[in-house]
């Protein structure tokens, strides 16, 4: 028996079941990779998106990124090394590739030691005549499973949808940006010495919203009201921004033309089709009806009962100026020697372009709004008891004064002394009520110095 | 000696015992393989198969002494073992131990079945320890030795079927067959015409020493780790007790009474490593397992009486196992 032979011959069937071996270790590596690596990477991709929709910080992102590459790693590691085989299962594909009787298994797994150096060469010899039927690349590709697939695919799909998805549930960051907003909000309301509790208060939760124990529902509702909050003190505070610009404007415009710095709203009534109404009622009625129309509930309703006020204190100035005017009430028309629509008193007649006092004059002469600018007698001033209760040696005691604008009017204004604009939308022409709801000049305490809008429900009324 | 003189020699066997037996070539393999493994065989088949025939021819092929006990019922220990005999020698009387047949190479206990449990355990000894005592001398047997027995599976009346602790001690239990149509034949060829067929001697001189080596040559006979494990496994599968847990179900288990003896599973791998080196190999396979675990474990599983009454034999018993169990 030939027992010996060139030692790098008896050496070749335990090197191909080693190079085997490391080959399918090779392939449980691909294959454990294939699996975890494309749902790892797609974590990662989903961590960096919320990064950037900003609901996890960049710490949070990182050390999540990090975790999940650790923890790839060890699922990759842990999964292989059960699954690395071993020198006997390498044997064993190779016998069975080549048709032998558990030769390559017998010499990956004997130990050589205790065996007779003739029958190891002897089983070598044997199992070097099987080696050229097995070629490892060809016998033994590596081939993807379809757990790979699988991963692969429901990876992608997973990134995808949270890819796509993510913009619609984006309350994270709209959450980032509101925080971003309240803490830019309370720098710039830190300036004003007003609202720097309210800066600070935005500051606190601003920091309240960064926290990642919040929920996002939490923080949305946090962030929305501050929001709200600081709108209605930004609100407030162009309120009295306005007002106190109204105020320059009233105290610069007295005299001038007062009707001028109402001009947008009038027109915004114009548009409406309704009527005017000049009325001397209080002018804070008028400004927080202007408030109102800014867009708070609360000022809308104070609005509304401003307005109402007005009007129910425009409809009395109105009969009772009709009273006056059918009646011949000599204290009826006080104050209309003030009045732009006087026509008693032609001469002074400084506002004598106002539409106003130009359709009373012209259209009803001596009807309602005459009887409103009717002047109170001049004679001697009659005995307190000639007085009707509630009238006084000027009139009605504490009547206000309307002049009404009918729609008529207001189409006949634009043939006459008002003042046509051009709409820009349509390049219609239409009237600018020359009215305002800015306080009326301290000189002339009750004149009506404007003239609005006559809301439809009233003109019935007022006719 | 080498790995190709044992398979010479054993060719040269199988041809010469070939030369008498007709067909039973896998018998007579697979005797030939307990005999060099050193175990003794259980020839189980009716009569008129060739059994004693092909003892006979083997003993006579090997050139090893051979002796022939035909087991009756009246047959006594001492009839087999030999017995103290008073003789005279100048002038003195002595007992002197006449040895009995069992002294001799290959045994043939013919219808071993037949005699009572106290002949049958005088044979235990001598098979497992290869040695016999009387009246508190123990003798050596000479190697090599092997009994080779068999029994009748009919006529049981008045026969004493062998304990479980005896078959334990049979390497091998093989099945001697009826011939096929062209074995009878050539069976009628051989046996009725005027030549008759001799066996020659393979072994001559230094016989036993040869055979002592090829017995040693099938004991160096590599056998992997993954393989002995394999063994262990299908030893283990047969245990009733081997619960749930094991790789036998309980459709095969719920059959078996006893389970197979450590001896079965020094049986397989010493079975399968003759087999190896029969077919020029020196290592062991899954095959040489799987074909030596029949005649190795045949014997030594005991099916209980359900598996009686639905006729249901060891070997299906052990197919099942075989298929059932795992290789790695």
């Amino acid at each position: 028996m030939n027992m010996s032979g060139p030692s790098s011959h008896r050496e070749k069937p335990e090197r191909l079941v080693r190079r085997l071996a490391a080959r399918l270790s090779r392939h449980v590596l691909w294959d454990s990779l294939l699996l975890f690596v494309p749902p790892a990477l797609a974590l990662i991709y989903i961590v960096a998106l919320f990064f950037q929709a900003a609901w996890l910080s960049a710490r949070i992102a990182a050390a999540a990124a990090i975790a999940i590459a650790v923890l790839g790693g060890l699922a990759v590691y842990f999964r292989r090394r059960p699954l690395v085989p071993g020198m006997r299962t390498a044997a064993r594909l190779i016998d069975r590739q080549s048709g032998a009787k558990d030769h390559f298994l017998t010499l990956a797994s004997v130990d050589p030691a205790n065996q007779p150096e003739a029958f190891l060469a002897r089983l070598r010899r044997q199992a070097g005549g099987f080696l050229d039927r097995v070629d490892l690349k060809r016998n033994f590709p590596y081939r993807f499973k379809s757990s790979a697939y699988w991963s692969l695919g429901g990876s992608l799909l997973a990134a995808s949808l949270i890819h796509l998805l993510l913009p619609l549930g984006l309350p994270g960051r709209d959450a980032a940006r509101e925080t971003e907003r309240l803490r830019e909000l309370a720098q710039q309301m830190a300036v004003n010495a007003d609202l720097r509790a309210l800066a600070r208060e935005l500051e606190a939760t601003a920091a309240q919203l960064d926290d990642p124990k919040l929920s996002a529902e939490e923080k949305q509702a946090l962030a929305r009201q501050l929001e709200e909050k600081i709108q209605d003190q930004q609100k407030k505070q162009e309120q009295k921004d306005d007002q106190d610009l109204l105020a320059q404007a009233a105290s610069a415009l007295s005299g001038h033309k007062p009707q001028d710095a109402a001009g947008g709203q009038q027109e915004k009534e114009q548009q409406k089709g309704a009527g005017g109404i000049q009325s001397n009622a209080r002018q804070d009625g008028q400004g927080q009806g202007k408030q109102g129309e800014g867009g708070s509930g609360e000022g809308k309703d104070e609005s509304g009962a401003q307005l109402s006020q007005g009007m129910d204190q425009g409809k009395s100035s109105q009969a009772n100026n009709k009273e006056r005017g059918q009646d011949k009430n000599p204290a009826g028309g006080e104050k209309d020697n003030q009045s732009p629509a006087d026509p008693n008193q032609p001469d002074s007649d400084p506002d004598k372009d106002k539409p106003g006092m130009t359709q009373g004059g012209a259209r009803e002469g001596g009807g309602r709004q005459q009887a409103s600018a009717d002047p109170p007698p001049q004679g001697g001033s009659p005995a307190e008891r000639f007085y009707k209760p509630g009238e006084g040696k000027e009139g009605l005691k504490g009547a206000g004064y309307v002049t009404v604008q009918l729609p008529e009017e207001v189409v006949a204004d634009t043939k006459g002394e008002s003042r046509p604009t051009k709409d820009s939308k349509n390049s219609r022409t239409r009237t600018q009520i020359p009215v305002s709801n800015v306080p009326l000049p301290s000189h002339v305490p009750n004149a009506p110095a404007e003239k609005q809008p006559l809301p439809i429900e009233y003109r019935g009324i007022i006719r | 000696m080498e790995p190709e003189q044992f398979q010479q020699t054993f060719k040269d066997l199988e041809t010469e015992v070939g030369r008498v037996i007709v067909g039973h070539g896998d018998l007579i393999r697979r005797v030939l393989i307990a005999f060099f493994a050193g175990g003794h065989v259980l020839l189980e088949g009716v009569p008129g198969l060739g059994k004693t025939l092909l003892v006979k021819s083997l003993s006579r092929a090997l050139g090893l002494s051979f002796k022939r006990i035909q087991f009756t019922p009246d047959l006594m220990p001492s009839d087999i073992v030999g017995t103290e005999v008073l003789t005279e020698t100048s002038g003195r009387r002595e007992f002197q131990f006449k040895q009995g047949p069992i002294f001799a190479h290959v045994v043939l206990a013919d219808e071993i079945n037949r005699a009572t449990p106290k002949t049958q355990s005088a044979v235990l000894e001598a098979m497992e320890e290869k040695q016999v005592t009387v009246f508190g001398d123990s003798h050596i047997l000479e190697a090599p030795f092997i009994v080779l027995a068999t029994q009748n599976p009919i006529e049981l009346e008045g026969t004493y079927p062998l304990p479980e602790a005896q078959l334990d001690r049979f390497f091998f239990k093989l099945l001697v067959t009826s011939p096929a149509p062209a074995e009878l034949k050539e069976i009628l060829k051989r046996t009725t015409g005027a030549v008759s067929a001799e066996v020659s001697r393979v072994l001559f001189e230094d016989g036993g020493r040869r055979v002592s080596e090829m017995q040693e040559l099938v004991r160096q006979v590599m056998i992997a780790p993954p393989i002995e494990d394999y063994v262990v496994r299908l030893v283990h599968a047969t245990q009733p007790d081997a619960g749930n847990g094991g790789p036998l179900k309980s459709s095969v288990r719920q059959y078996i009474r006893f389970g197979s003896s450590p001896r079965g599973a020094q049986a397989i791998i010493l079975g399968a490593k003759g087999n190896a080196l029969v077919e020029n190999r020196v290592h062991v396979s899954y095959e040489d397992v799987e074909r030596t675990i029949f005649p190795a474990l045949r014997h030594r599983l005991i099916l209980n009486f359900q598996a009686e009454a639905e006729n249901i034999t060891t070997d299906q018993v052990i197919a099942e196992i075989v298929k059932q169990v795992p290789r790695n």
